[in-house]
């Protein structure tokens, strides 16, 4: 098996947004458990740091939560993605792939030296 | 604006506490979830919980961090820190109390002086663009500066200079009276050119400004001022004719209210265009004469063009200028400022007398503030048990500095609320103060947006200063000895404190402030004593401008002849004469003369101040008649006749005797038929001047005075009680006359006093405030030393010390400190008084008096600080002082 990574600075939101996109409205526990699952259980995630997260994306404006009931009758904040959300998740992925996108030239074997 | 709405957010989450339990239940919802799905798992109900809060990281750290996003964690503990330091600031009333009054009393100071930095050199003029509207002068070979335009020459500058967009001109004061909605006023205007408003880009309030072609029309732009207070602010009045000195003028337009005249001094009612002049002023010379120079002018730099570009065209023009006409332009130059900044001649004068009263109240804020810091450090003494237990507690000393930093930030900033209120109350009472000028001066003081933003960051400023060596010494107690309960500020081994320092310094200050002070009180009470050579009792003016109102020169004499005989006649009054001006109206007109048939030899001379009297003058005023006879029996159009004071004599004729011999000056020879008394004639400062009387009824028609004629009227009891009397006399010979600058001859030399009583007003209550502020601190300083050295003072008497010998002692630590204040401030003193020598009336910057009494003045109020503390200190009982311990 190999060996679970940390989630680094940044990244969480836009695995919590592109989640949300994904998934629809979604409570707390819920989402930690999809980004993990997602990871192919790469990822090691303290599913408290979700929390701080999801209030700074609320913040924002990206995303709105209300209470609700879960699929087994419990009580649950649900977080949703709101219109300006929706357009950041866009925004962020393209911004992720370039950024990704250059690393892999560094990173890529040479082709001619 | 996400990063905004974000920290809205965060800063309202401080506010709405409620939403903890919504994230405890939210918390609560997701154990249950995870241990619903450990359960599903396999897992037992216990150890499915357990591992769900392992998994979740533990409920209160999470809790923390969602806290800490929720709120701004800085700014609540600011907040923590800002309740606390009111908290503590409120327990110690007295204190702070003490240090809001000081530092208010110097930041009131301050901002009652920078008012009027502000108003006469920071604020700009009320005209559009106010950076590219310059003021132009003109210069001469070998003056100093400046002189205004000839008409010829302005329009050569408006037709030649492309730096500027456009030039106006216009003649600075022109008397007029305005009739018509009420009784008949006394008014001045400006008369311009009809490009004046343009130039200015002064957005008109009503109406509009001049135009083109509208030079000689007989339009008129009233003032604001004017419009509210004689017109009713009728929204109506443009198109409507006003009588202007008996003539129709029609309104086009109403000034903005904060407009007054371009130099911000005049304090203007009217605008006219430039062609009326010849029937509003009395101008003797020929207008269009290019060497006659009378009007003032204003340029509008072109976009793009910089002040240099400008100066360097107009010098390639004056040198243009002085090849086409050598005559009259031969030498001269142009310069020019941004309109609205101080005119050129005063500048100097008003700039040495703000910066040295800066000084001053600057040092009156030092005072202060060596009081407030003093006040701080006996704070943080009493305090340092309590910040020794939050140091041993784990608190950083950065958070303990920054708890007295923000204390003492808030006593600084209380005390600049409070300063700023004084100095609301200072710059009303200095606006009310009256200048010794007939001309209407705008010379007003508000606490404007400059004057509150100074008075904050200055306030602010000292509060940190004044915090910074209190905290720093608050926060670093010994610890050991703070926990015992034992002083642990006072480091080992250290002999001299801060706070003697401090004290030594404020000490030295109010040395300064004791002496600057001194010497005004000196120089008022010179100035009264300064002979001005005329009555100031029971005499009354009043002036009429019979010009204004179309009188040819005859009909004026004859109107001033018939109320003379009539005034005179009133019961009460003893005499009545008319003259042109009163004596210390701030100036004069003047001539240069000499003795016909000596011209050429130095002596022989001088420039004499000219007044125009009638007979009876001399007697009324109460001047005395030397030598030589009174006026009489003169014919209108006869040989002129004059009489000269006794400088004029001295200077022109050596002390010769001057009777029947000639004058000349300003084109007209007078013969002098008599000799009268000194007089103080423009300003009580001036040293003796030569002046001429000559014959009103003879002078009047060529030379009429510009600001009109006045009565003046010797009555046997309270001149003011006759004035409706006189007013009354002056409408039944005509009804429309404006009768204007009425005051007892007393009023007219008080306001003669001006500077004087401006000076010694400012600086009395400056230094008041300094040597009280001073006295309180050395009081401060050697009670804390008192109350430090109980224990020592018990053991000295328990040893045998009689109370007489610890008075003593305490007096002479007390005295030692006056005495190296008292060495340090006196050379600074001696030093600082020379700036103050352009405002002195009398005596010498370096005035024996003050500089004696001053010192031992100072150390008497400090004995009298000291020797409260020191008595204290001879009463404490050996045996308390001993088990106090």
């Amino acid at each position: 098996m190999a060996e679970k990574t940390d989630v680094w600075q940044g990244t969480m939101t836009l695995m919590v947004l592109r989640t949300l996109e994904a998934m629809g409205p979604q409570h707390g526990y819920g989402l930690a458990r999809r980004i993990e699952q997602t990871s192919g259980d790469l990822l090691q995630l303290n599913y408290g740091t979700i929390y701080p997260a999801l209030l700074k994306l609320e913040q924002e404006g990206y995303i709105r939560s209300r209470w609700g009931i879960s699929e087994n009758n419990r009580k649950a904040k649900f977080y949703e993605l709101t219109k300006a959300g929706q357009r950041q998740v866009r925004k962020a992925a393209a911004d992720w792939e370039q950024t990704t996108e250059i690393l892999a030239r560094f990173l890529s074997p040479a082709e001619e030296a | 604006m996400r990063r905004l709405r974000a920290l809205w957010m965060r800063i309202s989450g401080l506010i709405h506490r409620r939403n903890n339990e919504d994230f405890s239940a939210e918390l609560e919802s997701h154990v249950a979830l995870a241990t619903e799905d450990g359960i599903r798992g396999g897992l037992d109900p216990v150890e499915a919980r357990r591992q769900a809060l392992v998994r979740l990281g533990g409920a209160e750290q999470t809790r923390q961090a969602y806290r800490e996003r929720r709120g701004l964690p800085w700014l609540e503990s600011l907040m923590r820190d800002l309740v606390y330091g009111w908290r503590t600031l409120g327990k110690h009333r007295g204190t702070t109390a003490i240090a809001v009054l000081s530092i208010g009393l110097g930041i009131g100071a301050n901002a009652t002086i920078f008012s009027m930095v502000s108003r006469f050199v920071l604020q700009p003029a009320p005209v559009g663009d106010p950076s590219t509207l310059m003021a132009l002068h003109m210069t001469q070979d070998g003056d100093e500066c400046c002189n205004e335009f000839s008409l010829p020459v302005y329009n050569d500058v408006r037709e030649q200079a492309k730096s500027f967009s456009g030039v106006a001109a216009y003649y600075e004061l022109l008397p007029a009276s305005i009739g018509g909605y009420g009784e008949p006023e006394r008014v001045w205007g400006q008369a311009v050119t009809t490009n004046f408003f343009d130039v200015t880009q002064i957005p008109i309030l009503l109406g509009r400004g001049f135009i083109d072609g509208e030079n000689s029309q007989q339009a008129i732009v009233l003032s604001a001022g004017l419009w509210h207070r004689r017109f009713n602010s009728d929204r109506e009045i443009v198109g409507k004719p006003v009588i202007l000195s008996g003539r129709a003028f029609t309104v086009v337009g109403v000034a903005p209210l904060a407009f007054h005249s371009v130099d911000q001094i005049l304090n203007a009612q009217f605008w006219v265009p430039l062609g009326n002049v010849n029937q509003l002023a009395p101008i003797r010379n020929n207008q269009s004469d290019r060497g006659f120079h009378w009007l003032a002018a204003v340029g509008r730099l072109s976009p793009g063009i910089t002040r240099s570009q400008a100066q360097a065209e107009l010098n390639t023009l004056a040198q243009r200028l002085a090849k086409s006409n050598p005559k009259t332009d031969e030498g001269r130059g142009f310069i020019f400022e941004q309109a609205g900044t101080l005119p050129p001649r005063e500048r100097g004068t008003v700039l040495v007398f703000l910066g040295g009263l800066t000084i001053v109240v600057l040092l009156v804020l030092s005072i202060a503030g060596g009081n407030v810091a003093n006040l701080l450090f006996a704070q943080a003494a009493s305090r340092q048990r309590d910040m020794a237990v939050r140091l041993a507690l784990g608190a950083t000393r950065w958070r303990l500095q920054r708890q007295l930093l923000l204390e003492s930030l808030l006593l600084g900033l209380g005390g600049g609320l409070l300063g700023v209120m004084f100095s609301l109350w200072a710059t009303k009472s200095l606006s009310s103060f009256h200048l010794p000028a007939p001309i209407p001066l705008d010379l007003s003081v508000r606490v404007d947006w400059r004057v509150l933003l100074y008075s904050f960051v200055l306030s602010g400023l000292s509060g940190l200063l004044l915090g910074l060596a209190p905290a720093w010494a608050a926060s670093r107690p010994l610890l050991a000895n703070a926990l015992k309960g034992e002083d642990a500020l006072a480091r080992p081994g250290r002999r001299i404190s801060l706070r003697s320092f401090l004290v030594v310094a404020q000490i030295a200050m109010s040395v300064v402030l004791l002496c600057v002070t001194g010497l005004f009180l000196r120089s008022l009470q010179s100035a009264a004593s300064i002979d001005i050579g005329f009555h100031s009792q029971n005499l009354l003016l009043m002036s009429v401008d019979p010009r204004v109102h179309g009188y040819k020169p005859e009909k004026t004499v004859a109107f001033l002849t018939e109320l003379e005989q009539r005034v005179a006649a009133l019961p009460g009054v003893q005499s009545a004469v008319v003259t042109d001006m009163a004596p210390l109206s701030g100036g004069a007109r003047s001539d240069g003369f000499s003795v016909d048939g000596h011209a050429g030899t130095n002596a022989s001379s001088a420039n004499a101040d000219l007044y125009m009297v009638e007979p009876g003058y001399f007697e009324t005023m109460g001047i005395p008649r030397i030598a030589g006879r009174d006026f009489g029996g003169e014919d209108a159009a006869g040989p002129k006749t004059a009489i000269i004071n006794r400088a004029f004599v001295d200077r022109v004729f050596g002390g010769a005797n001057p009777i029947g011999h000639h004058v000349s000056g300003g084109g007209t020879t007078y013969e002098i038929i008599g000799v009268a008394g000194n007089i103080k004639s423009r300003t009580l400062g001036e040293d003796l001047h030569p002046v001429l009387y000559r014959r009103l009824k003879q002078s009047i028609g060529s030379d009429p005075p510009l600001m009109g004629c006045t009565l003046v009227v010797h009555t046997a009891g309270n001149p003011a009680a006759i004035k409706e009397a006189v007013r009354l006399q002056i409408h039944l010979l005509d009804p429309t006359m404006a009768v204007y600058n009425e005051e007892t001859m007393e009023e007219h030399v008080r306001s003669a006093f001006f500077l004087p009583h401006l000076a010694a007003a400012l600086l009395g209550t400056f230094g008041c405030i300094g040597l009280v502020l001073a006295a309180v601190g050395l009081y401060g300083v050697m009670s804390y030393a008192v109350s430090r050295r109980t224990r020592e003072i018990g053991i000295r008497m328990a040893m045998g010390a009689q109370p007489g010998t610890v008075e003593r002692l305490i007096l002479r630590q007390g005295m030692v400190l006056t005495l190296i204040a008292v060495a340090l401030g006196w050379p600074a003193a001696w030093m600082l008084s020379k700036l103050a020598a352009g405002f002195l009336y009398g005596i010498q910057p370096h005035d024996i008096l003050t500089f004696t009494l001053a010192p031992p003045f100072l150390a008497g109020i400090a004995l009298v600080a000291c020797w409260i503390p020191a008595r204290r200190a001879a009463s404490i009982d050996p045996m308390q002082a001993l088990r106090a311990e």
